[in-house]
């Protein structure tokens, strides 16, 4: 890992010594020399500032006034209280309980849409369930609560701290123990669906790679600044863009403009849409909930149209212009609305 | 925005027809009525001479008539010619648009300093709008004096002025398998250097009086996200920032407005935006975002590290040396034979950059780059080179050392070390191949 704070002054650092001159004056194609020297803000060796070329190295001047400033006032119990919302592995755990039974229908309710039914993800939302044992392969591991998280604590944290996605801290601490305790069961790492997660029990449950993390051991690679003849001209092979990626993202953007109708609204729900109309979030009409459009429908598919792009406060609920995704145009939310509707009216 | 037909009418604030706008003036006063006429009159020139040239011998017809008023655009626009210069996303490459990423387009950054407008962010649960009036920082956990600290508070304190890049360790992410998006702004763009201004975070540690058992810093956002990241109280009290300016003005909303913290050369994610709370404690909080994301699960293919197959670095927090040709590039071709000057940007979370090579053979042979203008402390740093082109297919590389001696990785090494699915952290050494026609792809060799 790296000692960050060996970058402070008086502290001993490696710096590759000479390297200029080595490089020009000897065929011998690598520059491996390198001397301990005592760094202050200007590489030196012997004592002689090396000289990096063409730049200047500049230092800042500091502010010299010290403190106590005694600025803002103290943070009340009550304050604090209101704001302290992490939990950590141990620490801070949470009031309340809940059961994996409790969680399912909650979990169905608020997170299926883009989780999955059984955690396996929507589109490109994440996969929160499955995965055991895939963390080996070398191409297509995957990284789930189950297989890769190492603490459920984290579960818990973020469950409360950022979703349901569009409604952050909306859930009571009840609800996050049972939707925890739905994804771990998902995950088979709890398995009676009426056991009661709560403080008293978090300890019980270990997640299965809680030993899957080490330190950060960069740096982990060990170039050398080889100058001549690094390498075989026959090893070099140009390997071009991947197939089936596209050569471009640009290429993307293009191939995602010519989708159209159906299936453009289809895109544009799944990716900007369904956070809110998948749910019934924030008052909004939920694709299959038929009668709720129809009512909408009745005031003209032009004025639906209207407040998608505009926006529109209504009496159940707000509309942001274009659904908060201001890169869509007209005809971007137009087709999504096609596809809302259509899918309505089946 | 305006066109060239409207301006903002600096009262009112509206849109108006510019040569309307000046009319309605003119009855005010002489001077504005002789402006009037001018620009009525050279709406016919306009309108009359849209063929005429503007090339020598010819007289632009910009040089022939009057300009927009003084302060048309009280905050200033760039030109209408550069509009396609701008961040841009990659619609697949995140579920959303909310919790998403913009590219800064490097290509066409000058110097050192990436403007406001084109700074790269990335958001995990969309920008929010804060009213800094209403904006707190709570300090509290293990210190003497729990705090909570108004905007106004905090630019109280002594503050200083510090150019350094950030990076998110998911820039190049999708390249380790492979080169899969032909853009430098797509390979590359997950980074910004700018001037930040605020409070080392260190002057505020001091005020609150942290206890010696408290070794970890959690700093969480006001974002919906509610972004966390644990910070190690070393790297607090080292040169970590709570910053309220970028280059020269107040934190763009996406930026983290009203306060963010900063924490130079670490991956972009720990500089918490929005910065709403900071709770000193004994042990990380292993948030999301230091557990199931932004954590290295390697695979190495080097039987020396076969122990760690499956495993996965954690607290991975330094963004290590990296450099890239800006020019040529897929989006600034070659035109032409003759001299050209290759230039780029280098970085390193480590420190300073020490030197920069080039490669025109894939990296069988290499050059000793310039680095031009300052170098600084975890700071864009310039490069260029000098050469001829005469119409040959090029393999052009650039390969950064830092201050250390570190050198950036080829993806081979990087490979070795860690397979192709760790997402993070990707500094290899990048190829842009120069085509005869002086076109430019990405690729690897």
């Amino acid at each position: 890992m790296y000692k960050f704070n060996n970058l402070t002054k008086g502290l001993t650092v490696t710096v590759l010594a000479l390297a200029i001159s080595a490089c020009s004056q000897s065929n011998n194609s690598e520059v491996s020399q390198s001397q301990e020297v005592k760094s202050d803000n200007t590489p030196k060796v012997e004592g002689k500032e090396i000289q990096m070329p063409g730049a200047i190295a500049a230092e800042y001047k500091e502010i010299s006034v010290k403190g106590p400033f005694n600025f803002g006032q103290t943070a009340t119990d009550e304050e604090i209280a209101g704001w302290h919302i992490e939990v950590g592995h141990g620490h801070n755990l949470p009031p309340g309980s809940g059961t994996a039974a409790d969680g399912e229908e909650l979990f169905d309710k608020k997170c299926a849409s883009c989780h999955g039914s059984f955690g396996e993800g929507v589109g490109r939302n994440p996969v929160l369930a499955g995965g055991e044992g895939t963390l080996t392969d070398p191409q297509k591991p995957e990284r789930t609560v189950g297989s890769y998280w190492p603490y459920a604590s984290t579960l818990i944290d973020y469950t409360h701290r950022a979703m349901p996605f569009p409604s952050a801290q909306s859930l009571t601490w009840d609800e996050t123990w049972s939707i925890s305790a739905y994804v771990l069961y998902l995950n088979d790492i709890i398995e009676d669906e009426e056991f009661v997660f709560s403080a008293d029990t978090y300890h019980e449950i270990k997640m299965p790679n809680e030993d899957g993390f080490v330190m950060d051991k960069r740096p982990d690679t060990h170039n050398t600044r080889c100058m001549k003849d690094c390498k075989d001209p026959a090893s070099i092979e140009i390997k071009t863009a991947l197939l089936g990626y596209g050569s471009g993202a640009e290429d993307v953007v293009e191939e995602t403009a010519v989708v159209e109708g159906h299936e453009l609204g289809q895109k544009i729900y799944d990716a900007t849409c369904r956070l809110c109309h998948g749910t019934g979030l924030a008052g909004a009409p939920k694709v299959e909930d038929t009668v709720t459009w129809e009512h909408r429908l009745q005031q003209g598919k032009s004025k639906v149209y209207e407040h998608a792009i505009n926006g529109y406060q209504g009496q159940y609920g707000v509309m942001p212009p274009r659904g908060g995704n201001m890169e869509l145009s007209d005809d971007d939310v137009k087709a999504a609305v096609d596809f809302m509707v259509k899918d309505a009216e089946l | 925005m305006a066109d060239d037909k409207s301006i903002i009418d600096n009262e009112t604030n509206n849109e108006v027809p510019f040569s309307g706008a000046l009319e309605n003036k003119a009855s005010e006063n002489s001077r504005r009525k002789f402006l009037g006429q001018a620009a009525a009159t050279s709406a016919v020139i306009i309108a009359g001479s849209a063929s005429a040239g503007n090339l020598p011998p010819d007289v632009p017809n910009w040089s022939r008539t009057l300009g927009k008023p003084v302060n048309t655009n009280p905050y200033g626009v760039p030109s209408k010619y550069e509009e396609d210069v701008v961040r841009k996303r990659v619609p697949w490459l995140t579920p959303d648009s909310i919790a998403s990423i913009s590219f800064t387009p490097l290509a066409e950054i000058n110097g050192m300093i990436s403007p406001n407008g084109l700074a790269f962010e990335r958001d995990h649960g969309g920008v929010p709008t804060i009213d800094p009036k209403d904006h707190r920082l709570m300090i509290h956990g293990l210190v003497e004096k729990p705090l909570i600290l108004t905007m106004e508070d905090i630019k109280r304190y002594p503050n200083v002025s510090r150019i350094h890049f950030i990076e998110c360790p998911a820039n190049s992410a999708m390249e380790w398998k492979g080169p899969q998006v032909g853009r430098l702004q797509f390979t590359h763009g997950m980074t910004n250097c700018c001037e930040w201004t605020g409070v080392p975070l260190k002057t505020i540690l001091e005020e609150v009086g942290v206890k010696p058992e408290g070794k970890w810093i959690l700093a969480e956002g006001a974002d919906s996200a509610g972004m966390s990241r644990s910070i190690p109280m070393e790297k607090a009290l080292d040169d970590t920032l709570v910053v309220f300016g970028q280059n020269g003005e107040a934190l763009r909303p996406e930026q983290g407005y009203p306060l963010r913290l900063l924490t130079p050369g670490w991956e972009g994610n720990t500089s918490i935006k929005w910065l709403r709370r900071l709770e000193i404690t004994e042990e990380p909080m292993y948030q999301r975002e230091e557990t199931s994301k932004y954590t290295d699960l390697i695979s190495p293919r080097d039987p020396n590290r076969e122990e760690l197959i499956g495993k996965a670095y954690m607290f991975s927090w330094i963004m290590e040396a990296k450099a890239i040709v800006t020019f040529p590039c897929p989006e600034k071709p070659l035109k032409g034979h003759g001299k050209y000057i290759m230039n780029g940007l280098a970085w390193t979370g480590t420190g300073k950059i020490k030197h920069v090579d080039i490669s025109f053979d894939g990296g069988i042979n290499w050059h000793e780059a310039e680095l031009n203008g300052l170098v600084l402390d975890k700071c864009w740093t310039r490069f260029s080179f000098p050469f001829e082109w005469n119409g040959e297919e090029m393999l052009i590389q650039s390969r950064a050392t830092d201050e250390h001696g570190y050198v950036q990785p080829t993806i081979e090494q990087l490979r070795e070390a860690r397979g192709v699915s760790s997402i993070y952290h990707n500094n290899a050494i990048h190829t842009w191949k120069v085509n005869k026609n002086g076109e430019v792809e990405s690729v690897q060799v």
